[in-house]
């Protein structure tokens, strides 16, 4: 252990193994935690728009009440590899992106515990992406039972052949869930054993808190996706009697072991949301995040409540009067530690020093979003109110006012935040807000005519509709559309921004975090010496430092 | 806190309260006619989860916006905030809250599928905003006549009443009597719906399921299939007829004297005429043949 | 001692307390991920248990019930080479290679057996995977399970064949432990398997 220090060159010259220049790192098998991360994300980015063009198609086709724009096994075709897409190769990978980025700088340590695995799992990404983007050109088109691909439907097989859309998507679910079970695996392991010294549970960032939470989920749910899926592979393929009710199975099992998965599913999109929103604000409001154990605990709580709430997908399915007034009671319990989060924020940032900065208005957008969510939310959990509103765009639009109100909008707050971090450069201030703008007011013309659609009794997953639907849809549509151009100016400003945005420094937002503390872009090792936590986390406002030592040279 | 302070929130929670409990009112607008005794309790309900929501918005919104508007900290000012990491009474509050809110929301529904489950024939009329308190708890009383054998399928929908051997396109009820169905599905999942009774329930193939309501309104209104079902599965839609006693047994003894032919059937139809032009897209599950009824709804005749 | 010597011992002792980290890293990541996969089962498991309860006509035409006696002799066979593979690790633990590779290869022998009971038994069955929700379900887990089981040979042949590497156990002996901790895992899920298909009427 020499103590020479190295005379270190001018940053923008050196080059940095973390630095963007080399773009071709991103194209290897990098065992590098952050280099994955940025794969991860710009990987699921790219689906992300691939998805949305499918929905551009479906609002187009959805402008008018009969089935005029594409035939009604294309659109069945859109709708559901719209829901699959958005899921499988758009939300997991990113969160799974932003986890390992953050997660490993977050608490000190070099890297994550299994890193060749890590590459692994992300490496299967691209393989069941293009799966499920070559079952568009198979004979018989793409899966077109719904992204839960309910049988008796999603047994039909009209084709006839045994390589078709339905099979080709439950063989990319599955590699999705192997990819996100070894994923699972190691952010478990990494958060559980490799935090720096000092930091003990209450001292980690929320961000893990949720990450941690969200990750328990996967490797206790994603099992019995993974059960359910065999068997509805079998019934396709060899013609076995599981879900099937010409052959004695039954196809309300198939929704058991599907929603016993997905229900949780959607606490593991939701939940390092929320950890992203208990990072922003205290930074952007310059206080501390209140009710920070209260706040990280919830989470967890959130992860076991999620287990026993999945039958009010399934209120009008057949299920039993009992059964459907236990899941209700269940269901509406977990808006207590939700609730808690929420009010949380909102009083993390009353009273403090607000920079209403890109980052901080797409979490303000994405709370205030997300409320409204959890209002109808609540409604859904209530069985009489569900029957009249259940498989209606009442419902469309409740979860895409989460998904995209609040998930897609914290992502952009991520990205907004830490893209000093990553990059070593700033993004350009005004196109951000420009950015928000049209994301804000195109996800609520989108998503808000929804509601009244559903309360009429406008059923999801059509291709036409009666006339008395028009208005609220040509709403829907201008909304969607100005969705899509919403994301130009994000891409312009990322691109631009990388290659020769204006230097960002360590630290441009004065933030507290083990992330802060090293350059920008990190290096290879994240910490020339692993740092000593001696504090909380949410340190503003009081002089206590962060840690003991100096995990960064000079 | 000082008073002023508190008497400016009280009467911001006021103001809160009374908006809420006007947006509550509204929430009946926002619905189709109560065309069921089921409606008027289901929007009861929703009524009071929108005044519940409405007030819990405008709350956190306001304390967002008022923030955002008035707390910015100043153009180059580099102070932190005060160093406040909680307030447990504060966190208590809004824990204990919510917890009793859940309750009150999940005691109101409950009650409400109980009264649901158990309406009678003495159901309420429907008088836009009257109470569901009206209704009696009766025990069901046993079907009068048997159960009408509603068929779904890829894509149509069969009423068959089986008392006068009637087959139908169109279901017609009698007003102000308990409507007693059965419901079986020839092939996939399906999902009976009529949105102006506010009811709605699968139909699992391989499963006969017992449903009944009690529409309250003379009128025709839509049914649509609500459970996903291939192809043309949004064109499987049909209409519910409800009418006085006499109209009732009327339509029934003119459908039951009329010799069945081949009905309308818009999935049935698309499909003839894309094979006939070549435009099918993707390969479909074939629709199965229009089916052959005494009577046949019309996708002309108007509904509320 | 020289500081060049000091630092260099205290660089080692660091090494290697970071290996021992990162084994118990791996160990603490394979029964995080054996947690994860005996869901499966248990979802299977639940499948069969509400087909069972629920189906009318169990069994398959003209079929009165399973042949416990064989399966029986595998499941003993099968349990025993748990306390087998047991033994083997104890051989290693102490050093004794040699003591170790003799009961690994009689594990593999064991578990090879009851592969090949496996096999024996679907031959004789007169029923196939398609054959109802029983047929269905009997294979499903019947086969699921045996792919694991296989799984578990191929694994402890791998370890025999490094065994043979000088130096293998230098840096701990993770493979061994996890080989032998998945194996354990195997015989638990076939105990339940067993009272399940085998034993509850």
């Amino acid at each position: 252990m020499s103590n020479a220090s190295l005379e270190v060159a001018s940053p923008s010259f050196q080059p940095q193994p973390g630095a963007p220049d080399n773009w071709r790192r991103f194209f290897t098998f990098s065992t590098d935690h952050k280099v994955i991360g940025i794969q991860y994300i710009v990987v699921a980015f790219v689906f992300f728009l691939f998805g949305g063009l499918l929905a551009m198609v479906m609002r187009g086709e959805l402008l008018t009440p009969p089935a005029d724009l594409v035939d009604r096994t294309v659109y069945n075709g859109l709708f559901t590899m719209h829901g699959t897409l958005m899921l499988f190769m758009w939300t997991f990978p990113m969160l799974n992106g932003l986890a390992n980025y953050l997660v490993p700088l977050m608490i000190g340590a070099r890297d994550m515990a299994f890193p060749r695995l890590n590459a692994a799992a992300f490496w299967l990404v691209p393989v069941f992406g293009v799966i499920l983007t070559v079952s568009f050109f198979v004979p018989g088109g793409p899966s077109q039972s719904g992204w839960w691909a309910y049988p008796p439907v999603s047994l039909q097989n009209p084709s006839g052949n045994l390589i078709n859309g339905q099979s080709l998507w439950i063989l990319a679910v599955a590699l999705s869930g192997v990819s996100s079970i070894m994923g699972a695996v190691n952010i478990v392991t990494t958060i559980l054993r490799m935090r720096a010294p000092g930091m003990g549970w209450f001292q980690m960032p929320a961000f893990c808190w949720t990450v941690l939470s969200a990750q328990l989920i996967q490797l206790i749910g994603l099992p019995a996706l993974t059960a359910g899926a065999v068997m509805l592979l079998f019934d396709l393929t060899v013609g076995t009697s599981f879900f099937n009710p010409e052959l004695g199975g039954d196809p309300v099992l198939y929704q058991h072991f599907f929603w016993f998965y997905s229900h949780p599913a959607v606490y593991v999109i939701i939940l390092p949301i929320f950890g992203v929103f208990s990072e922003v604000f205290p930074v952007y409001a310059r206080k501390p995040l209140f009710g920070y154990p209260v706040v990280a605990v919830s989470s967890l709580i959130i992860t076991g409540l999620s287990a026993i709430v999945w039958v009010h997908h399934m209120f009008a399915s057949g299920t039993p009067g009992w059964m459907r007034m236990l899941f209700m009671v269940t269901t509406m319990t977990i808006s207590v530690p939700t609730g808690i989060k929420v009010f949380a924020w909102v009083a993390t940032v009353w009273g403090g020093r607000l920079r209403l900065t890109t980052g901080m208005l797409f979490a303000l957008g994405g709370l205030s979003m997300f409320l409204f969510a959890g209002i109808t939310g609540i409604m859904l959990a209530s069985v009489p109110f569900d029957i009249h509103v259940n498989n209606t765009y009442f419902v469309v639009g409740h979860f895409h006012y989460v998904i995209y109100g609040a998930v897609v909008m914290g992502f952009y707050a991520a990205i907004y935040h830490w893209f000093p971090k990553m990059t070593g450069r700033m993004y350009y201030e005004g196109l951000g807000k420009l950015h928000f703008v049209l994301t804000f007011i195109g996800a609520n013309l989108n998503f808000l005519p929804m509601h009244p659609m559903g309360l009429h009794g406008m059923p999801r997953r059509v291709a036409s509709y009666d006339p008395e639907f028009a208005f609220w849809n040509v709403l829907a549509s201008l909304g969607g559309f100005l969705l899509g151009v919403s994301t130009l100016p994000f891409i312009l400003n990322m691109l631009s921004s990388w290659s020769r945005g204006p230097e960002a420094g360590d630290n441009p937002w004065r933030a507290i975090g083990l992330e802060w503390l090293v350059s920008s872009p990190p290096p290879h090792e994240n910490f020339d010496e692993i740092p000593v936590v001696v504090s909380g986390p949410y340190g503003y406002g009081s002089d206590e430092p962060l840690v003991a030592n100096s995990p960064a040279k000079e | 806190m000082n008073r002023r302070t508190i008497a400016k929130l009280i009467g911001l929670a006021i103001a809160a309260l009374l908006l809420s409990l006007w947006i509550g009112q509204q929430a009946y607008t926002w619905m189709l006619p109560q065309a069921a005794a089921e409606a008027i309790l289901v929007d009861n309900l929703f009524s009071f989860m929108t005044t519940i929501g409405s007030f819990i918005f405008f709350g956190v919104m306001g304390t967002l916006i008022y923030s955002m508007i008035f707390q910015r900290a100043p153009k180059y000012d580099s102070k932190d905030g005060p160093p406040i990491e909680g307030n447990l009474k504060l966190e208590i509050v809004w824990t204990a809250i919510p917890i009793m809110l859940v309750i009150w929301i999940a005691g109101f529904s409950y009650q409400t599928y109980d009264h649901m489950s158990l309406l009678g024939t003495m159901a309420p009329r429907a008088m836009g905003m009257a109470t569901a308190a009206a209704a009696a708890l009766e025990e069901p009383t046993a079907p009068a006549q048997s159960s009408i054998e509603v068929s779904a399928r890829q894509w149509a929908w069969e009423f068959y009443y089986p008392e006068q051997a009637v087959r139908s396109t169109e279901l017609h009820l009698p007003v102000n009597e308990r409507a007693h169905l059965v419901l079986t599905s020839e092939d996939v999942l399906h999902g009976f719906f009529v949105p102006a009774f506010r009811v709605k329930q699968d139909v699992v193939p391989g499963r006969a399921i017992d449903f009944e309501f009690t529409p309250i309104r003379e009128g025709r209104y839509r049914l649509r299939d609500s459970e996903y079902s291939g192809t043309y599965f949004a064109a499987n839609q049909t209409n519910v007829v409800v009418e006085s006693a006499t109209a009732y047994e009327q339509w029934l003894a003119t459908a039951a004297a009329t010799p069945p032919t081949s009905a309308e059937n818009v999935a049935h139809e698309e499909f003839r005429r894309a094979t006939d032009n070549d435009t099918l897209g993707w390969t479909t599950v074939k629709p199965a043949p229009a089916p052959i009824v005494n009577y046949a709804s019309s996708e002309e005749d108007p509904y509320e | 001692m020289s500081t060049a010597n000091l630092d260099s011992t205290l660089e080692a002792q660091v090494a290697h307390g970071a290996e021992h980290e990162e084994e118990d890293h791996r160990m603490f990541g394979f029964i995080v991920f054996l947690l994860s996969e005996s869901v499966i089962f248990f979802s299977f498991f639940v499948g069969y248990i509400v087909y069972k309860t629920n189906v009318t006509d169990w069994y398959p035409a003209g079929f009165e019930g399973l042949e416990v006696r064989e399966p029986f002799i595998n499941t003993v066979v099968l349990v025993s080479s748990s306390f087998v593979i047991y033994i083997a690790e104890r051989y290693l633990h102490k050093e004794n290679l040699w003591g170790f590779r003799i009961f690994w290869l009689l594990t593999m022998l064991m578990g090879s057996y009851f592969l090949f009971g496996q096999a024996v038994e679907w031959m004789g069955l007169p029923f196939g995977f398609t054959d109802g929700l029983f047929g269905g379900t009997f294979y499903l887990l019947t086969g699921f399970h045996g792919l694991h089981v296989l799984t578990g040979v191929l694994l402890q042949g791998i370890m025999l064949g490094r065994s043979f590497r000088p130096n293998n156990y230098a840096g701990g002996e993770y493979g061994v432990n996890a080989t032998s901790i998945f194996w354990h895992f195997v015989d638990v899920i076939w105990i339940i398997l067993f009272l399940l298909i085998y034993i509850w009427r």
